[in-house]
């Protein structure tokens, strides 16, 4: 307990940040208790009502509860983007590693493809994959995967780069130690702070692009309550209903921001060298 | 360094200044071409929904109708704005049977190219379009209209004569619909050429066409040098671009909230008519839905009245014939036999016994769940009318996944047969007659729309084709709504009316005819 107290108030930041983002979790997690109406129950006749005690965010163009829309989408958008997270960071993570230990051919070859697919534009690459595959929210996670994963891959190459030279590392090949013992036991657990980090700063450009795929037709399909999809939805009428485009915003507004700060602080509390106000990568940005 | 910073700083600014005023100096230069050309001619830019890429008549429906409605090609007859039909490149027709047809083909029309309009080239042309219908080339169907034993040109007199395969009453109507546009032969391999008052210049798939004055013109003057059809898929989209000033006129805008807004604002003329055109669904009856209970539910479980004036704000006018109710086909003596009505549906559903034994949510069928494949395409809300069906659907516990499509695609599908149901947009008289439009449901034709098939509607459906007495055609029409009413054979949502809206100060003359066969036509000019 007291340890706790500690780290809270070290990190207060962090604390408020992690609070805000539990909070949006508990959104999605507490969808069916928080939600008015069923997502989904539509009434045709109460088609793009304003906002109001019965509705209170208004009601879309098919007479859906707005409200309960927004909040459904959280469990969409924010499953997606993590699921998505998940998979960029570890493709990416295993394949850096692959690259930067063994080097040579396996390295030419991943670090070339990912050459390939930097030299494009994530987003069109993202969207010409979406096209390929139709349109659906599983989809919309793949493409954007695939275009994704480079960054760590990257990343983590050049962190292997590093650490391999490092004399703990010469140890534990001098000792007898195997390749993969050394990446589980050394490499792994050091490239993980930097990979967590920037998988958190991502989780918020992932609603993000998810959110533009849907709202482009290449992800959610209707009727998910999907907040992209609820934009696009919202668009033919911006001018006289400006709440069906209003509160999906704002939706991803807030969560995107939340997950950038968790992200932005989550490095404060993992960089040790940020601690101390001194470090490096501060430095060198002021 | 410090002075390294700065260099970059002044170097980087520039860079943005230059590129910024690059783009805006791209921008002014597109605006201003809305005005006029860069000749100095006159110039329209209009937008439009792009229903295919082709214009050849050939190809299919949509781009024979692209042939005609950009102003590029003419049939051998037209409709007027009451949709009588009058002649165009035939300016005079002789028959004693109704089945022998002698043409007369206008002297000194030519095409867009210079080339001479001649009886040959107009059989020609004809033959060709049939041709490729036999061979699978085309996929344009013209003998679902008539068919020729025998087309005979004779250059000297100038007439083509048509010899039908049976009586056919309705000729000069039929050879108005854009099928029968009439394309010059003798370099239809490597371009479109037609008759019409402007002629493409340039086309970009899916973007935009140029087109340019058809200098050889027959019927007056042609107002404009130049003009651009931006292809625009989206409503609001074509809405925002009349406002900005960015394009000049166009056609269907199908959000009522930007529609309403046009219609309110002076700067703005809306020209609206009301609709010859049935937005409906067709069911595959090969498929889930050849089972009559569920067709019936589906029938009572959507609620037209408030699709048509709520869903779709007004775009469309409710209804529940395949013949709108503007239309003198007695659509006051039919009997709407499974209106909207939910207990109904349920009780339809429960007795035929498709119910949800699993308890999933879902009614099953043959030990299936029932899923539909609803395909959709975003033109004239039928997307909006696809969704509120699915949602109907569901509350009933019949799932209904709706995906939506470009044309093309969805048309393709339709052909296939790929789909449980499929929306549809068409003028219901199309060569100023129903019969053709109701020959789609007649079981050899019906393949393309989800082959309904009843002997009884065959039967009425070949006593009309015979049938020249106008109250025994009329009668026959009313009997054969009734039947496909009473077969739930096709969802019918309502009646769609089309519209036009042009900028008052640049346009004029932008008035939308019932048959929309015809954009751009001469009579839309620079405004005075």
């Amino acid at each position: 307990m007291e340890k706790l107290k500690n780290f809270v108030r070290k990190n207060p930041a962090f604390t408020v940040f992690f609070l805000l983002t539990l909070g949006v979790i508990a959104i999605a997690v507490f969808a069916p208790v928080l939600a008015t109406h069923d997502p989904y129950e539509a009434v045709l006749a109460d088609a793009v009502q304003p906002p109001g005690p019965e509705h209170w965010f208004g009601t879309d163009r098919m007479g859906r509860d707005l409200y309960s829309r927004v909040i459904y989408g959280a469990r969409t958008s924010l499953a997606a983007s993590l699921a998505l997270v998940c998979i960029i960071m570890t493709a990416g993570t295993l394949l850096g590693i692959l690259a930067g230990w063994f080097g040579g051919i396996l390295d030419a070859v991943i670090m070339r493809i990912s050459d390939m697919m930097i030299s494009f534009p994530g987003m069109v690459l993202a969207l010409a994959v979406a096209g390929i595959l139709g349109a659906s929210m599983t989809n919309a996670v793949i493409a954007i995967a695939v275009v994704s994963w480079t960054k760590y891959a990257r990343l983590v190459r050049s962190l292997v780069l590093k650490i391999r030279e490092r004399d703990y590392i010469a140890a534990a090949r001098v000792t007898g130690s195997t390749s993969s013992h050394i990446l589980w036991k050394y490499l792994l657990p050091n490239v993980l702070p930097t990979i967590l980090i920037t998988g958190a700063t991502d989780i918020g450009s992932m609603i993000m692009e998810i959110a533009a795929l849907s709202f482009l037709g290449f992800g959610a399909k209707a009727p998910t309550a999907e907040w992209g999809l609820m934009l696009n939805e919202g668009r033919a009428y911006l001018t006289a209903a400006p709440w069906l485009m209003i509160f999906p915003g704002l939706a991803i507004f807030i969560t995107v921001v939340v997950f950038n700060l968790l992200g932005d602080s989550l490095r404060d509390v993992l960089d040790p060298r940020d601690e101390q106000g001194n470090g490096f990568g501060r430095k060198e940005n002021e | 360094m410090r002075y390294r910073r700065k260099i970059t700083a002044v170097l980087m600014a520039g860079v943005l200044a230059a590129g910024l005023a690059a783009c805006g100096g791209n921008g002014t230069q597109d605006s201003g071409s809305g005005a006029s050309s860069e000749n100095g001619g006159t110039h329209l830019n209009f937008s439009c929904y792009s229903y295919s890429n082709s214009m050849d008549p050939i190809t299919n429906v949509n781009s024979s109708w692209c042939f005609l409605r950009y102003g590029v090609g003419e049939c051998l007859f037209r409709f007027d704005e009451n949709v009588e039909v009058e002649n165009a490149l035939c300016d005079s027709y002789e028959t004693e049977d109704y089945t022998t047809w002698v043409l007369h083909i206008r002297e000194g029309v030519k095409f867009s190219n210079g080339n001479e309009l001649t009886p040959t080239v107009v059989k020609e042309s004809l033959e060709r379009l049939y041709r490729t219908e036999a061979d699978g080339t085309g996929s344009s169907t013209p003998s679902q209209y008539v068919s020729f034993s025998s087309i005979e040109a004779d250059d000297a007199a100038g007439t083509v004569t048509l010899v039908c395969s049976s009586r056919t009453a309705a000729l000069p109507g039929i050879l108005a619909y854009p099928w029968y546009g009439i394309v010059d032969t003798s370099v239809i391999d490597s371009q479109v050429i037609g008759t019409g008052p402007y002629q493409v210049a340039s086309l970009e798939e899916n973007s935009a066409i140029e087109l340019v004055k058809n200098g050889y013109y027959w019927d007056g003057e042609v107002p404009y040098d130049s003009i651009t059809v931006y292809l625009t898929e989206d409503s609001s989209t074509k809405a925002m671009a009349l406002k900005s000033g960015d394009v000049d006129l166009v056609e269907n805008i199908t959000t009522p909230s930007d529609l309403a807004e046009l219609e309110a604002d002076s700067d703005y003329y809306v020209s609206a008519t009301a609709g010859v055109r049935l937005g409906n669904s067709y069911f595959n009856f090969h498929g889930v839905l050849g089972n009559n209970a569920l067709r019936q539910a589906i029938f009572c479980a959507v609620d037209d009245e408030t699709m048509c004036n709520v869903t779709v704000g007004g775009m469309y006018t409710p209804g529940c014939s395949v013949l709108p109710s503007s239309l003198s086909y007695g659509y006051e003596q039919l009997t709407d036999s499974y209106s909207y009505d939910l207990e109904r549906a349920v009780q339809i559903l429960d007795e035929a016994g498709i119910t949800d034994t699993d308890g999933d949510g879902y009614r099953e069928l043959d030990g299936q769940n029932i899923h539909l494949n609803y395909l959709a395409y975003s033109s004239r809300n039928l997307d909006e009318f696809a969704q509120a069906v699915a949602i109907s659907l569901e509350a009933i516990g019949i799932g209904c996944a709706v995906t939506v499509q470009d044309y093309d695609t969805a048309l393709a599908n339709q052909s296939a047969g790929s789909f449980d149901l499929i929306t549809s947009n068409a003028i219901v008289v199309p060569t100023g007659d129903p019969s053709g439009f109701l020959g789609n449901f007649y079981s050899g034709n019906s393949g393309t729309y989800g082959y309904y098939e009843n002997e009884e509607y065959d039967a009425l459906y070949e006593r009309l084709l015979a049938s020249v007495d106008e109250q025994e055609r009329l009668e026959l029409i009313i009997e054969m709504q009734q039947l496909l009413i009473d077969d739930a054979a096709t969802l019918v949502h309502g009646y769609y009316n089309s519209t036009f809206a042009s900028r008052a100060d640049k346009v004029a003359g932008a008035d939308i005819t019932p048959m929309d066969y015809y954009w751009i036509t001469t009579d839309i000019r620079p405004a005075e």
